[in-house]
């Protein structure tokens, strides 16, 4: 029985957006670290008024590690109508960022709600955002050690990582075998053999 | 202060050394969830408000890298709890991309995947309009929109098997046709419907108490709405029209006729406004469907390498036993790729950015939660207003925090 | 209870007492997850848990009696249930609603605490993903019936 436990059959391809097949759903765009915020701002400026979202992956086996995406929008501000707004234009900027001391200028800039969103990658892959005004743990407690969403992390987590699943037996509230209607089994029983016996419904 | 003031912005409020520090939440009757918001006020006004969120972090994008496909749905499922077959319509959307076989889902099953999209739509504004009600005090509305909300859930229930998290949407199509009873009782809803929302409006829309307590509260511009990556009610409300299922149809939403409700002013009461005109353009989608599906057919796809066969069919096929078995026991296995789908939620836009490394288990779901980004406007529109207001701008952002945590 | 000639109704405090607490069980407002959902429904007219005697839901834990940990408890949420437990007054008495607290449910992960019963004591377990409304009235009922024949938590402080 396939269980969280077992290794999954693992895919080939080591960098998927790149074998991507051919689904229109966005312009797809890969730039370099260092030429990210000025690539975000251009677009800003360009009419791509909303940052839908932004999002981490992690690549273990490739070079560079993980990939941040940016999920853009363009929308004007005066599309006030379904016909105005039409069918908006979304673009998808993946930047490559390196495993070690990996790290990105912030776009709270350019876009308030990367805040949270960057809070988020940081806090799940670690990676830091430069500019961000409060760059701090957002999902896990303060104090928690590790990215969780790293591959290398494990599920359970590092302290119950090899520790073995518990019995549910040993949860019970009402006493074992009483059954749900509060007869026990002897009363069934009985009641059974009464109706065998007079051949009519009880 | 007048009826309609704007609200203050804070260089203008005092701060004469009598801010204090307040946490609210993360348990609170007001917050909708766990939410714990770290106010700094000056009395009983605001001045900055920080949400605290992850009170409710479940790691499921990382649970579903573990489990397989079909699998990987049932902890996807549970993000946004109010609306559950949304998430699992995006998901296998998404899913249905990557895999090419977006055009050979039935049409009875697209069908079925919009009745079930706007009855869900129906039961969560339910709950948002129960529980904002009962923020403001209107706690009778609570008990109208839930029993609203019963019927609603008694058909997911028939269809689906549970009345919240049926895992009913599955690749390829639905989890089994509608059973028979399921569209008279339909139709009883289409009919209870209207009635149902007459008298909810004849309680709350003209209410005196609720416009003074959501006129002119938490107002925000469409251009702050969009630097604050709002969707949904929200950001209609607001004065931009953009709805998923216009601007980029899926699963036949193109084929049926009904209107994007939009206002320009913003305020919580336009939001509220936006969100019941919506179960009444939910109410006209539904009638649409309902015609449709007077017509039988598949519900799911034929392609075995991807959905189960017929249950009859394995005792009698030498081939449908082994693709059973496949399926059951190490899933199908998806084509390396990324894609990014979405969907119209109740909330807003919800999208999944879904990676696949070609295995049978999901490499990476990364949510595009639309509560996340609609609570982050709280930060802005919060500061100079009462903390009373601060209660009714919660509500009428209307976060689900399965969703802004996961 | 007996009524005796005189027209005096002669009973145990302890009955009394015990009467009075299980026909008006006080829950917490500890709605976490999808399971909150139900428990809101719960009070809804088709379910109505008023008539078993929780006619509200008290958001302040020195009210309540009864906490319904309904939902997944998150490993940052934790402290904040414990602390609410801790707030509650004696007597008092915890369900376990759903699959998430009773056991960690379907989230065997870092994320999830693996049932709310490591860090406060449960009284009745709820099975369920999220169990339906009228399995937390029959919890609440096992609830009743517990305090009813002097379960833990009567009268006087808990032992």
């Amino acid at each position: 029985m396939p269980s969280t436990q077992t290794p999954p059959i693992a895919g080939l391809a080591i960098d998927p957006p790149s074998l991507r097949p051919p689904i229109d759903d966005a312009v797809i765009e890969r730039v370099e670290p260092a030429g990210l915020h000025a690539r975000l701002e251009e677009l800003a400026a360009g009419g791509f008024t909303m940052l839908l979202d932004l999002g981490a992956v992690d690549y273990p086996q490739r070079e560079p590690r993980y990939d941040v995406v940016y999920h853009l929008l363009k929308l004007p501000a005066t599309a006030a109508t379904v016909a105005e707004a039409g069918t908006p234009v979304r673009m998808r900027v993946l930047c490559g960022v390196p495993g070690e001391r990996p790290q990105l200028p912030s776009a709270t800039g350019i876009w308030k709600s990367a805040d949270w969103a960057e809070r988020e990658i940081y806090d799940l892959f670690g990676i830091v955002f430069e500019g961000h005004p409060d760059l701090r743990r957002i999902q896990m407690p303060g104090d928690w050690e590790g990215h969780p969403l790293r591959k290398d992390y494990p599920l359970r987590g590092p302290a119950r990582e090899k520790a073995p699943r518990p019995p549910f037996a040993l949860k019970s509230n009402v006493q074992a075998g009483t059954p749900p209607t509060g007869r026990t089994l002897e009363a069934l029983q009985e009641q059974i053999a009464r109706v065998r016996e007079e051949g009519a419904s009880p | 202060m007048t009826l309609s003031a704007t609200p203050l912005t804070p260089e203008i409020v005092s701060r004469d050394g009598n801010a204090m520090v307040l946490s609210m939440g993360p348990q609170h009757p007001s917050t909708h969830g766990v939410l714990q918001i770290m106010l700094e006020i000056d009395g009983e006004t605001v001045v900055t408000a920080e949400p605290e969120i992850g009170y409710l972090h479940t790691g499921i994008e990382k649970t579903a890298e573990n489990l397989f496909w079909s699998q990987a749905q049932t902890v996807i499922e549970r993000m946004d709890y109010l609306a559950p077959e949304s998430n699992g319509l995006c998901y296998v959307l998404g899913v249905e991309k990557l895999l090419g076989i977006s055009d050979r889902i039935p049409p009875r099953a697209q069908q079925i995947r919009v009745l079930i999209a706007e009855l869900t739509r129906i039961a969560s504004h339910c709950v948002w309009l129960g529980t904002g009600g009962i923020d403001l005090g209107a706690i009778s509305g609570f008990f109208y929109a839930f029993d609203l909300r019963e019927n609603v859930l008694d058909l997911q229930e028939a269809a689906g098997g549970a009345r919240m998290h049926p895992n009913y949407m599955r690749v390829g199509g639905v989890n089994g046709d509608l059973p028979s009873g399921f569209l008279p009782k339909l139709d009883d809803l289409l009919a209870k419907l209207p009635g149902r929302m007459r008298e909810l409006r004849g309680l709350l829309q003209a209410n005196p108490i609720l416009q003074d307590r959501t006129i002119d509260v938490g107002i925000l511009s469409a251009e702050e709405a969009l630097q604050w990556s709002l969707t949904g009610p929200a950001l209609r409300a607001s004065g931009v029209a953009y709805d998923v299922r216009k601007a980029f149809p899926y699963s036949g939403y193109d084929r049926y006729e009904f209107d994007v409700p939009t206002r320009t002013e913003g305020d919580a009461y336009a939001r509220f406004l936006v969100r019941l005109d919506e179960i009444d353009q939910s109410l006209r989608i539904l009638k649409q469907v309902r015609k449709d599906l007077d017509t039988p057919g598949p519900v799911m796809i034929d392609d075995t390498k991807v959905a189960a066969p017929p249950k009859e069919t394995i005792a009698l096929s030498m081939e449908a036993l082994i693709h059973h078995f496949k399926i059951v026991s190490e899933g199908f296995r998806v084509p390396p790729g990324d894609v990014y789908q979405s969907v119209e939620g109740p909330r807003g836009e919800l999208g999944y950015y879904i990676v696949s490394d070609g295995g049978n288990r999901p490499f990476r779901v990364r949510t595009r939660p639309p509560s996340l980004y609609n609570l982050q406007a709280l930060k802005g529109i919060a500061p100079g207003n009462l903390i009373a207001d601060l209660v009714v701008m919660i509500g009428s952002l209307d976060p689900v925090f399965g969703e802004v945590d996961r | 209870m007996e009524m005796s000639p005189g027209h005096f109704l002669l009973a145990r405090l302890d009955d009394v007492a015990r009467w009075a607490q299980s026909t008006s069980v006080w829950p917490l407002t500890m709605g976490l997850a999808c399971c909150a959902i139900e428990m809101m429904t719960v009070t809804s007219p088709e379910y109505d848990i008023a008539r078993l005697g929780s006619e509200v839901f008290r958001s302040s834990p020195r009210q309540a009696d009864l906490m319904i940990v309904s939902g997944r408890v998150a490993q940052k949420m934790a402290p904040v249930v414990k602390r609410l437990y801790d707030q509650m007054a004696d007597p008092k008495w915890v369900i376990s609603m759903g699959a998430c607290a009773s056991s960690g449910g379907i989230f065997d992960n870092y994320a999830i605490v693996q049932g709310v019963d490591t860090i406060i004591p449960v009284d009745v377990y709820v099975p369920g993903c999220p169990p339906s409304p009228d399995g937390l009235l029959y919890a609440v009922n096992l609830i009743q019936q517990q305090i009813r024949e002097g379960g833990r938590g009567g009268i006087l402080a808990r032992s």
